[in-house]
């Protein structure tokens, strides 16, 4: 039985429900390279890499390092030619051209820090973008000069320029892409959905963005935008393959992907802190994927593209097959039912065909917009959740975090005193006042003071709230005047602004707490109880207090039971009044779980955790609700 | 004289200490319906004081602010509702009168969720809305609305209806009436009472709403009203206190409405959902 287990996970791995890593099959790495800021490979096998080290290293097509450069800084950006000349970008504001055997060809001082360096793959279009220049150059591959420029208009990210030379684009820091001809004529400008951070072309025109948020955009020539697509982060490279058919990204989080030109993920792995580089050989049989420690990553690419293939075979025959199994039960089971003579419950069925039909709607709304979110926070709390990108399974690494979130260990501390303060609240004065109600004679009075409790509901809850918010302002407030008016004008204070009173603050706020819901259940309760029952106790003499203690409140112990768990799940989940009036602060005074839970989905965006913070409080609900019914039960019995 | 007498004490007592308690209860709306006929001076100087003269115009320029978010809040709730008595009625009946294979199992599945609270599916709900193009609609209220009140409503309305006679619906049958003739022509009318008490319920429930619209509208044009009041101080610059609490009081006027009209059945619904649940 041990297996089982174990089989399990192999056959959800099949069915492709729990995501896996590939690791890569080779591997080079540079010295004292740090991140790896680009990567060139040309057709006969040779690979230049450029690093933030100031490294930019041509290794051959054994892996072996031809010849390396050290500039005197950052080299942003590396192009290897079909001829094996090596142009270098870096931000000693130089850019080089070495031959192939690593003989220096010309050394420019361009003045600025040089960001970016494309070519095509004869050389024949050198673009380079340089730091705090709104233009475009361009340069000759014999001497380095400066043989053109086109104004952009605003400071570029990058630019590249296709292998055959035909296409050029430029990105703009302000999310712009311009799509220039050969001649360096602007043919489009088109948007991009965010931050641009890479951008790729093909030999066609398309272009792909990856921007900050985690998005990979392919556009056409005419600068229409044909997909749109995520991954898990902040996309740090994107390239296309020279066919223009696959595209390779790399993100800030470890992850290199291969997709297809619809979008579609042919393969993944995950290598080191964060992805920085990714190129295709020119054959587009191999990827190269540089990481932020120094190493690049040798992908083959056919073979690891036809093993995510197989395996999607593999997990499309098992999924066939579960649908035969599935369908031979059912079959079985109608057959069974068939010689028992049971079939007649279809007839019914048919029947109530205009029932089913009625019910459609109701049913139809309970499961797409209640069960569906309910099941997809408990999925999603496993997950690190990023709706439109990638969503990412780690596990219990949401719970984990909860456990050490000072915000919610200091929030559960105030839920504890939230609910002791809650529950003594909903109880306690509203069964006095229906005491009173109740031991009022005239029933005019009693209808009278009823209705008068009742009329709070008048106010929208938010404005109450709002009222209270205002009664405690320091100046202006009712509180701090009152106190004044008494003569204990030293008393006064910033209740809701100092982190030792803001949450009794919050607490007081409802005062006298006399909540409609707890009086009137209290006040039927008190009524449902048999007048004879009172009138016998009164003649055998017993008093008024005697007469509560072990009359009404022992009758009563259904309506107690009801708002307290009431009252429970009410107050684990509330955090509309903290919200409105001190969101939390000062500091973390009053801060309670529900409330990270909805700072984590609204201001950090971290969906997964959020569900998770939901997901426990459900389970608290849950248990609470059990032992509840649990009671209910023994108490029937 | 007679009637003075039969007052004793005790009971001058209990009236006096429930009088003092009301009047703390509604100390808000006291403070709130004097400081919107003040200016901040008034408010500063004369703190205690009635206003005087009355600033009548901290109403009009609230009112001025504050409309689209009012109009928008009735009638999401007069649509949400609708839909949940729509739904409740027709799904309560057939509960109640009908017999049909399943029907344990869909109750149950009708019940079971009650067990899931709001604060699991708040951020899943959110997504979905926002993956399927509702946020920042006036669907994302009234759809949500819909779903999540007719488990109540449907309750109730089963509960009221099993009441009902069948013999009614079976003579109404046996002359001919088709079986949506009976729903809409006998089930339907007997059960105003529960059907406006839910429409209560449900109206109140949308209007003092605040999470749920707060993180799925942002659009001003769209916003409701318990949003509307806490934005609008940023959103219009209003600063006078004043003015404030004018718009909380003609924020209070549907509540008010409902209160004067309804309130026999808003505490029904009330005191019935508590015994049901």
């Amino acid at each position: 039985m041990r297996r089982t287990p174990w089989i399990g996970l192999a056959l959800l791995l099949l069915l492709g429900l729990v995501p896996k890593y590939t690791s890569a099959e080779q591997m080079w790495s540079v010295e004292g390279a740090g991140d790896i800021t680009s990567i060139s490979a040309i057709e006969d096998g040779r690979v230049a890499i450029g690093s933030h080290g100031s490294k930019a290293v041509v290794f051959d097509q054994d892996g072996r390092e031809q010849f390396g450069k050290e500039a005197n800084n950052v080299v942003n950006a590396v192009d290897l030619l079909e001829d094996g000349l090596l142009l270098v970008a870096s931000d000693d504001r130089h850019l080089y051209a070495y031959d192939g055997s690593g003989k220096t060809l010309w050394d420019i001082d361009m003045k600025r820090q040089v960001k970016s360096v494309s070519a095509s793959d004869d050389g024949s279009v050198i673009a380079v973008t340089v730091q705090r220049n709104n233009d475009l150059l361009f340069i000759n591959k014999e001497n380095g000069e400066q043989s053109g420029s086109v104004p952009i208009g605003t400071s570029m990210k990058t630019a590249k320029v296709s292998g055959n030379g035909q296409w050029i684009v430029a990105a703009t820091a302000d999310q712009f892409l311009h799509l220039l001809d050969k001649d360096g004529k602007e043919l489009r400008k088109f948007g991009a959905g965010g931050q641009i951070q890479s951008v790729a072309l093909s030999d066609d025109g398309d272009t792909i963005v990856g921007t900050s948020d985690g998005k990979i955009e392919l556009y056409d020539s005419d600068g229409k935008r044909l997909r749109s697509f995520g991954v898990r982060t902040t996309v740090s490279a994107v390239v296309f393959s020279r066919d223009g058919k696959n595209i390779g990204a790399a993100d800030l989080a470890g992850n290199f992907y291969i997709f297809d030109r619809g979008g579609k993920e042919l393969w993944e792995t995950k290598d080191g802190q964060a992805g920085r580089a990714v190129e295709f050989s020119p054959d587009g049989k191999t990827l190269y994927a540089g990481t932020d420690d120094g190493r690049i990553l040798k992908l083959d690419v056919s073979s690891v593209v036809a093993k995510a293939k197989s395996e999607a075979r593999t997990r499309i025959l098992l999924w066939a097959l579960g649908v035969v199994v599935v369908a031979a039960v059912v079959l079985l089971i109608l057959r069974s039912m068939k010689k028992r003579g049971k079939l007649g419950v279809f007839r019914d069925i048919w029947r109530a065909k205009w029932i089913y039909l009625a019910l459609a709607p109701s049913f139809a709304l309970i499961f797409a917009f209640l069960y569906f979110p309910a099941f997809s926070g408990l999925f999603h709390s496993l997950y690190k959740w990023q709706p439109g990108g990638k969503t990412t399974f780690i596990g219990l690494d949401n719970f984990k975090r909860m456990v050490h979130d000072p915000y919610v260990t200091k929030g559960l501390g105030n839920l504890v005193i939230l609910i002791v303060t809650g529950l003594i609240k909903s109880i306690i004065p509203p069964l006095i006042v229906a005491e009173l109600v109740y031991h009022l004679r005239s029933k005019k009075l009693q209808y009278g003071f009823r209705t008068a409790f009742t009329a709070s509901m008048v106010i929208p809850g938010v404005a109450g709230l709002l009222i209270w918010q205002n009664f405690y302002d320091p100046n202006l407030g009712l509180f701090n005047n009152f106190l004044q008016l008494i003569g204990l004008g030293s008393w006064a204070h910033g209740w809701l602004g100092d982190p030792k009173t803001a949450l009794w603050a919050l607490i007081f706020i409802g005062f006298p707490f006399v909540g409609i819901l707890q009086l009137l259940v209290f006040y039927a309760g008190l009524l449902s109880i048999p007048g004879e029952l009172i009138e016998s106790a009164r003649m055998d003499g017993a008093s008024l207090p005697r007469i509560i203690r072990s009359i009404h409140l022992p009758l009563l112990s259904g309506q107690f039971k009801f708002l307290i768990i009431l009252g429970l799940i009410g107050i684990i989940q509330d955090f509309n009044g903290i919200l409105i009036v001190t969101a939390g602060g000062p500091m973390d005074s009053t801060y309670v779980p529900a409330l990270q839970m909805y700072y984590a989905a609204t201001k950090f965006n971290d969906l997964g955790y959020a569900s998770a913070l939901g997901v426990s409080m459900f389970a608290v609900i849950l248990v609470i609700t059990v032992i509840n019914l649990k009671l209910i039960k023994s108490a029937e019995e | 004289m007679h009637i003075l007498k039969s007052i004793n004490v005790r009971q001058l007592v209990i009236v006096l200490l429930l009088a003092l308690l009301v009047f703390l209860t509604l100390v808000p709306i006291l403070f709130m319906v004097v400081s919107s006929l003040k200016s901040n001076a008034q408010i500063i100087g004369n703190f205690w004081g009635l206003p005087s003269p009355a600033r009548w115009s901290n109403y009009g320029e609230a009112l001025r602010t504050i409309w689209r978010y009012l109009v928008n809040t009735v009638v999401y709730a007069v649509a949400g509702s609708v839909c949940v008595m729509a739904l409740s009625s027709l799904t309560g009946y057939i509960f109640a009168k009908k017999t049909f294979p399943g029907k344990d199992f869909l109750f149950l599945m009708m019940l079971a969720i009650m067990m899931i609270p709001g604060v699991l599916t708040l951020i899943p709900s959110y997504v979905l809305y926002k993956n399927i193009g509702l946020t920042d609609t006036p669907w994302v209220i009234i759809v949500s609305c819909a779903a999540g009140g007719q488990i109540f409503g449907t309750f109730l309305c089963r509960t009221f209806m099993s009441g009902l006679p069948s013999e009614l619906f079976e003579a109404a049958r046996i002359d001919g009436a088709t079986e949506a003739r009976v729903f809409l022509r006998i089930v339907v009318p007997l059960s105003l009472p529960i059907l406006a008490t839910l429409f209560i319920m449900q109206s109140v429930g949308v209007y003092n709403d605040y999470i749920w619209p707060l993180l799925t509208i942002q659009d001003s044009h769209m916003q409701v009203i318990s949003v509307g009041l806490t934005i609008f101080t940023k959103q219009f610059g209003v600063t006078d206190k004043g003015t404030q609490f004018a718009a909380y009081a003609i924020s209070s006027l549907p509540l008010l409405l409902i209160f004067s009209f309804g309130m026999k059945y808003y505490i029904q619904g009330m005191t019935q959902g508590a015994l049901k649940l």
